[in-house]
């Protein structure tokens, strides 16, 4: 797999492309890109059959480890890649280490080894049982083992352990990518640590320069422990140390961040440059029974930025979620018929807000290349984040 | 206008030997290939299951719950959706029960009078609430389902106590007429009548009698499937399959296991419903023709055969028994795949018989599908004579 990306500056919003991928020469995935989160190797609520009723172009599932740890005996014995096993073999799949949408636990440390959360609870994962699983998965873009644990009120004591530990990690790591036959293929992410403190992030940067042989891109990790609390970080808070590191790291390679960014900090990150996201900001909305219904398009017919589809004023609005949305639920389905179904607790009612806020979120990232295209992000931003301040005033 | 019946039934192929038949039911909806397996999406909705892929499976019928739907999203908001049909996005033929067998078995406080049920409402008010037999097709007009259900006076199969039958019998009859008096859309709906009289064959002959002097277009086989004797179950079936009319369809209510079906079919029912397809999906169990499968045990872990291979289901081309024993009862989108494979199983299995009874071959069928569950030829001794009353013999 190659990266593509223009312009090569460091802190710009880009245009690029993941192409001439090994087993899916056809695929090429245009970035700034959002990847599916999947949990247990499935969207949540939205099965791939599903899925192909809400898109038919090609995507990169992230599969976290925490829900497939139950498969590592299996995936021993078992022939074919990850996203065969999964059900989606025209997928990619991106093995990443902690699910975006659940907290990642603070402490539980251990010298050289991770902890990562199971529905049977804590497991360790050091580099050698880490990198036992990515070859037996076959993923086509995985990120090395990283000690993330951090954010911005992490001390220093912590940051420095999770420099430390993500150094050995890197290079025990890479070691064993380097002469692995079945990962000869896979398209490597190297996270980058070290809280809040641009000299530790400095620190592990010039670290992994030393040797870079074999990695084709940065995943920014250490800036929160994931769940729910990411959608509303401050951007001025996150801002500086990002640009620290975007204008350390090589530019021609592919930029990483994981979380449930809101849409408003989507588009600030991507002005810095960050080419891949993931999907989690759907699923967590999804679970609060909101459903995104802010303009992408200044005609998208909308005054709201999300509405909550539990809420008894949609008990007999047969409207659809969002007016001129063509995604399988605006098309077919009313929001008193989603309200009735969230109100009884049936299955297909997270289905049908799902898919929803997918279509819309993956439309949102389309009309961002075409805004960076285009030169008009900036109008984009402009438009977002009034939405989005309107709508906290709201609250 | 048109004054086209709202059912036209008419019988394609009959079986030489058992009294199984192959017919066409056409109702407003669309027709309906009998005998035919009904799921249940009780409050409006299918375990999960989107309308758009119960198309694709060629399903044409489904039924829904009257209590239910009364209570949630009730009739007022219904009314306004245009019915069923439109608030849930199916176009298929739908059928509705009358209410009264929930209100029974749901509320231990339900007491039974001429007037109707009276009950506590579950709803937040509590109030006493009384469904009648207008009050029943009230809500299913409302509704709009192509065949609605009579309120009956619902007596526990297993009570022995012959003069409170008797007295269910003749009111069920009483409350057949009030109902078809109320009913306010003869030309785009079907009221049908339950037989009732538990395991008393008296009882069931005067039930029968009494209803198929009214001007209906079919009849259901109530009171069933209630914890009784296989013994006492498939006689009551073929008492009230000979007395009931060859040229309108038969409904045997709440049957849906493998066996019950194949051998009903041999008794001459024509539309069976259950919710257990559907609800076995949620704990992780898949049907086969040899038995079931619980996806749960340990022996499924490194198993990488699908759930049949010989099944044309999604969930079957796609994913493994290992995949799917790791994620059954952990994830919600395990018990959707579930549940259209177990839809699936049900429709291929009535496909099966609807085939083998066009060929002349029924008898054949019956025998290996026997074989196949019980390969020991250890077969019920119900089964055994069921089936030798209708001329099929098993050894």
């Amino acid at each position: 797999m190659k990266f593509y990306v223009e312009p090569l500056s460091k802190c710009t919003q880009r245009l690029g492309s993941l192409s001439e991928i090994e087993s899916k020469p056809t695929v090429n995935i245009k970035t700034p890109a959002v990847m599916l989160h999947t949990q247990g190797g499935q969207i949540p609520h939205i099965t791939h059959e599903v899925f192909k009723l809400v898109s038919r172009k090609s995507q990169i599932l992230q599969i976290p480890l925490a829900g497939m740890h139950t498969f590592k005996e299996a995936m021993q014995y078992y022939e074919g890649t990850i996203s065969s096993f999964i059900g989606s073999k025209d997928s990619l799949s991106c093995l990443t280490l902690q699910d975006p949408c659940n907290i990642t636990k603070q402490g539980h440390h251990s010298t050289l080894k991770v902890p990562i959360w199971t529905k049977n609870g804590k497991v360790y994962y050091d580099a050698k049982s880490y990198m036992d699983v990515v070859e037996s998965f076959k993923p086509d873009i995985y990120f090395l083992l990283s000690d993330g644990d951090t954010n911005i009120s992490s001390s220093e004591k912590r940051i420095a352990k999770s420099v430390s530990n993500t150094m050995n990690f890197y290079k025990e790591c890479l070691d064993r990518h380097r002469k692995s036959d079945a990962l000869k293929h896979s398209f490597v992410i190297a996270p980058i640590v070290g809280g809040y403190k641009q000299i530790s992030r400095e620190r592990y940067i010039s670290f992994i320069l030393e040797d870079m042989k074999n990695v084709d891109g940065f995943l920014i990790d250490g800036l929160h422990n994931n769940g729910p609390e990411a959608e509303f970080l401050e951007f001025n808070e996150i801002e500086p140390i990002v640009r620290c590191i975007l204008n350390k790291i090589p530019t021609e390679k592919l930029r990483v961040v994981q979380g449930c960014w809101n849409p408003v900090n989507i588009i600030n990150l991507v002005e810095l440059g960050i080419d891949l996201f993931d999907t989690s900001y759907c699923h967590i909305l999804t679970e609060r029974s909101a459903a995104m219904t802010f303009a992408i398009e200044i005609t998208d017919q909308t005054n709201t930025y999300e509405i909550n589809l539990r809420d008894s004023k949609y008990v007999d609005d047969f409207q659809p979620i969002l007016i001129g949305c063509e995604c399988l639920s605006c098309t077919k389905y009313s929001r008193a018929y989603i309200h009735h179904l969230l109100s009884v607790h049936e299955l297909l009612g997270p289905i049908l807000v799902m898919i929803h806020n997918v279509y819309h979120y993956l439309r949102f990232f389309e009309k961002i290349r075409s805004c960076i295209q285009n030169n008009t992000l900036q109008t984009l931003q402009l438009s977002i984040t009034e939405q989005f301040r309107n709508h906290q005033k709201t609250k | 206008m048109t004054t086209k019946s709202p059912l036209v039934f008419s019988i394609l192929t009959e079986c030489g030997t058992s009294k199984a038949r192959v017919s066409r039911m056409i109702l407003p909806h669309g027709p309906v290939d009998l005998p035919v397996f009904m799921p249940v999406g009780t409050q409006g909705t299918l375990k999960g299951m989107l309308p758009e892929q119960l198309e694709e499976l060629g399903l044409q019928i489904m039924l829904a719950n009257t209590y239910h739907l009364g209570t949630k999203p009730g009739t007022e908001i219904l009314q306004k959706a245009g019915g069923l049909h439109k608030f849930m996005n199916w176009n298929g033929c739908l059928l509705t029960d009358s209410g009264g067998f929930q209100m029974v078995s749901l509320l231990k406080l339900a007491e039974i009078t001429e007037d109707g049920v009276r009950f506590q409402s579950l709803n937040d008010q509590k109030a006493e609430v009384m469904l009648t037999p207008e009050h029943s097709i009230e809500i299913q007009n409302a509704i709009g389902a192509d065949i609605i259900m009579q309120l009956d006076d619902v007596v526990k199969t297993t009570n022995p106590d012959k003069e409170r039958i008797e007295e269910s019998v003749h009111r069920t009859t009483r409350w057949l007429d009030r109902c078809l008096k109320a009913h306010q859309n003869p030309d785009t709906q079907n009221i049908f009548p339950i037989v009732q009289g538990t395991l008393y064959e008296d009882l069931r002959e005067k039930s029968a009698k009494d209803h198929i002097e009214r001007d209906v277009r079919g009849f259901a086989i109530g009171g069933l499937s209630g914890g009784e004797s296989k013994d006492d179950f498939w006689k009551m079936v073929h008492l009230s399959t000979n007395i009931l009319p060859k040229n309108k369809p038969r409904y045997l209510m709440g049957v849906g296991f493998a066996e019950d079906l194949v051998v009903c079919c041999a008794l001459g029912v024509d539309m069976f419903d259950c919710v257990f397809p559907t609800r076995t999906a949620r704990f992780g169990c898949a049907l086969t023709r040899k038995g079931q499968l619980n996806l749960k045990k340990e022996q499924f872990k490194k198993d990488f055969r699908p759930i049949d291979e010989n099944c044309p289901c999604n969930t079957c081309k796609n994913y493994t028994r290992a995949y799917l024993s790791g994620i059954v009862t952990v994830l919600p989108v395990a018990c959707h795949l579930l549940t259209e494979h177990n839809i699936v199983f049900q429709m291929n299995l009535m496909k099966d018989i609807r085939q083998s009874i066009t060929k002349g071959k029924f008898p054949d069928f019956v025998r290996d599908f026997m074989l196949q569950v019980y390969p020991t030829k250890n077969y019920p001794s119900w089964i055994i004579d069921s089936l030798s009353a209708v001329n099929i013999k098993l050894k």
